[in-house]
């Protein structure tokens, strides 16, 4: 797993006895630990879509009725989301009811946090990114970024790890990424208006008719980013052998929820470009879904500084 | 005067480009993809220098500039690839195919102004 990865779970266990251990454990193992009071959950779980898991307590909602009311809507309204119960004394599912056990994944005791270690491992960091491509990954988008955003400073949160599906803002760029060690989507998600604001086309009486400029805007960012990538990890190779399968996409719109037929994980950024002067921020999620194909063991950077290899930007001459 | 044929399919590119050149007193038209550069390649006589992208839908930059050399029989045309990519073996294959220079985007224009002032000579 890449050093610098983290990922953001919900915790809805009350418990003073075992809050320092959960607390401990999620610092030692990458977790950014989010409270939420109860009356605000379901609030949270529609405008949170970064979450890797939530960490739930057998005793949480005060009453064994309350409990299993809100498991099952946490379920049934984000069932992409692993929940983890914590139980007072066993580490399996098999004693609960069997109408709450199909919304947890797996069950953990505060005394024994090597059970949980083990399924955040399954369900979240369940797949290897190399630190080199974390790293260069942001530092291509912050170059991408710089040169088409000059008038603005980026910045961007550490990289994390989401099992979230559901879309944020209004418009989204997908490009396919194919090489021998890779095959999947890039996904960079944004709003509109910040955008047009940027652009200096926003017309507050007139939503619609500049909207092709950030598709434009958002294609060309997207296009740059995978050039790039194709550039530094790619090169030459040929794709994979079974570069013929494929998976359907299915998006909802109603719901802003966009699946790719896999359980994995996706590798996530978040950007901020801000406007010193006025003080605007564009925000600008970056999803990698290796849906198809994960090897990071044929994953290399490409050594480009050997032969003619001249900065982007540049004329490269032909004789 | 000499016109600057820009090939994009990404308006943002297409306009930026074109808007610097016109800001330095050039004359430019555009084109969508590959299959309209050769379009307008075929109906303007006046274009001295193309700057195109390499993909594109309908028709890929390379494959406009092989049949504007082998279709249209057009060798005099100079063309510089303006891409994200920057793959040997399509430069290779367009170093074939006569193309006088590549820029990996993004473009900056005050970089390679002199170079595509000289190919218009």
């Amino acid at each position: 797993m890449a050093e610098n990865l983290v990922s953001k779970v919900l915790v809805l266990d009350d418990s003073l006895e075992h809050a320092h251990a959960i607390k401990e454990f999620c610092d030692n193992n990458n977790l950014i630990a989010l409270k939420v009071r109860k009356n605000r959950l379901m609030f949270v779980l529609q405008s949170n879509i970064d979450l890797g898991a939530i960490l739930y307590s057998e005793n949480y909602g005060g009453s064994i009725k309350e409990n299993t009311e809100i498991a099952l809507k946490i379920h049934a309204f984000r069932p992409e989301l692993p929940i983890i119960v914590r139980r007072d004394k066993e580490v399996t599912l098999d004693s609960l009811p069997d109408i709450i056990r199909p919304a947890f994944c797996a069950a953990y005791i505060a005394d024994d946090m090597s059970t949980l270690r083990k399924v955040i491992d399954e369900y979240i960091f369940s797949l290897v990114y190399p630190n080199a491509l974390v790293r260069g990954i942001s530092e291509i988008t912050e170059a991408v970024l710089s040169s088409q955003f000059k008038q603005l400073t980026i910045a961007w949160d550490t990289p994390y790890i989401v099992r979230d599906r559901v879309v944020f803002g209004e418009v989204l760029s997908l490009i396919p990424m194919e090489s021998n060690w890779c095959r999947g989507y890039m996904m960079l998600q944004t709003e509109e208006e910040p955008i047009l604001e940027v652009l200096g086309l926003y017309n507050e009486q007139d939503h619609d008719t500049n909207f092709r400029a950030v598709n434009s805007l958002l294609g060309e960012i997207t296009n740059q980013i995978w050039g790039a990538f194709k550039n530094r990890y790619i090169g030459d190779t040929s794709p994979s052998s079974n570069a013929q399968i494929q998976v359907p996409l299915v998006v909802s719109h109603k719901h802003k929820y966009i699946s790719f037929g896999t359980e994995n994980p996706h590798l996530c950024f978040l950007y901020k470009l801000v406007d010193g002067s006025t003080g605007r921020t564009v925000t600008l999620y970056q999803r990698f879904i290796f849906n198809l194909n994960w090897s990071p063991e044929n994953f290399k950077e490409l050594g480009h500084a050997a032969e003619g290899f001249v900065d982007s930007g540049e004329l490269e001459f032909f004789k | 005067m000499a016109q600057i044929l820009v090939v994009d399919d990404s308006s943002t590119v297409r306009d930026a480009v074109a808007e610097f050149l016109r800001k330095n007193n050039l004359d430019v038209v555009v084109a969508v993809d590959g299959k309209d550069g050769l379009s307008k390649l075929k109906n303007d006589s006046g274009i001295k220098l193309i700057v195109s992208d390499v993909n594109m839908p309908n028709m890929d930059g390379l494959t406009m500039v092989e049949k504007i050399r082998g279709e249209l029989g057009n060798t005099s045309v100079n063309v510089i690839m303006l891409t994200t990519e920057s793959s040997p073996s399509l430069k290779e294959r367009g170093k074939a195919a006569g193309i006088k220079g590549w820029i990996v985007k993004p473009f900056k224009g005050d970089v390679v102004l002199e170079s595509i002032k000289k190919l218009l000579v």
